[in-house]
């Protein structure tokens, strides 16, 4: 894909504006998940009414989140039509899987974002373009060493509140470090593929990641306490 | 391994960062550290929903929703 191509994709609007906002109701441990507006059906509902069959839950939790999912498929695959498929067939995964999630096990975010990465990964993989994506990556990284730190110089796009704040935290990490997580997260690649791409000892690339997934963990549990 | 070497692994873990040696000592530590373990692997994969939160909304075409609908309402009805 073209670089202006992605970039545009990236300077896409979110479908509702959402919010942080305290969590209302009973107590759950605090989320750096963007807050509905009041009176909206939490996550857990929706999910509650999948699981239930009701298609108009599955189709408020697609206006919520399709466009951080897309975003994410977009991120693995670089192909704008692939990611329309993947994301209509991860939805239908997530209403025919509803019944595997639990509550006690995370939040329905997490657990979509989980089933999405998966998808991506394991489709970049199976349509065998894995070669041509590194060479698309190669270029990238050679033009911008780590995409988040490119995202977060973009001044004209306006950043929702919950990005911002996530981004501080992960733009606060050295940029080596923020490339390892990038690769490992959005590409799927072992700590050995990482060392052999980035020309980088195995260890080396093991430090970062370690370090680097810390620092990003501790500033989202900073970020919930702040909330 | 002790604790804040489990938690170090844990957060590669959840990426799917773990190189396949070091799985076996990872499920190890995991069953030794019982439901502290799984506690903490459980907030570890807050990681996931924050990388995906670190990205701008891509926007999807309408018909992608149009045809999921359409779908979920085929299968209820089968």
């Amino acid at each position: 894909m073209a670089r202006s191509k992605l970039l545009s994709s990236r300077r896409s609007k979110p479908n509702k504006r959402v919010r942080i906002t305290k969590p209302r109701g009973r107590p759950r441990r605090p989320s750096i998940a963007p807050q509905v507006e009041p009176g909206a059906p939490s996550d857990f509902e929706l999910m509650k009414g999948i699981q239930a069959g009701d298609p108009d839950a599955l189709s408020q939790l697609y206006d919520r989140y399709n466009g951080i999912l897309k975003a994410l498929i977009l991120r693995v695959i670089h192909n704008e039509a692939e990611a329309d498929d993947l994301l209509q067939e991860i939805f239908m995964e997530i209403w025919n899987q509803a019944k595997n999630f639990s509550a006690q096990k995370g939040k329905p975010l997490g657990w979509m974002v989980t089933l999405a990465r998966r998808r991506a990964i394991d489709g970049l993989r199976k349509k065998q373009a894995y070669a041509r994506a590194e060479e698309r990556l190669q270029n990238e990284t050679e033009q911008q060493p780590d995409a988040w730190v490119h995202n977060a110089t973009e001044e004209e796009i306006v950043l929702s509140d919950t990005r911002t704040l996530i981004r501080k935290v992960i733009n606060g990490l050295p940029p080596a470090q923020q490339q390892a997580i990038e690769l490992a997260f959005f590409k799927g690649m072992s700590q050995r593929e990482i060392a052999a791409k980035t020309n980088t000892p195995l260890g080396t690339v093991k430090t970062r990641l370690e370090l680097g997934l810390k620092k990003i963990y501790d500033g989202l549990k900073d970020l919930r306490d702040e909330l | 391994m002790n604790f804040e070497q489990f938690q170090n692994q844990s957060r590669l873990y959840v990426i799917g960062a773990l190189e396949p040696e070091e799985v076996e000592e990872f499920e190890k530590a995991r069953k030794k550290f019982g439901k502290k373990a799984e506690d903490f692997i459980t907030k570890c994969y807050d990681l996931h929903e924050a990388f995906a939160l670190s990205l701008r909304p891509a926007k999807s075409s309408a018909a992608i929703k149009d045809r999921l609908m359409a779908m979920v309402k085929a299968k209820k009805e089968s």
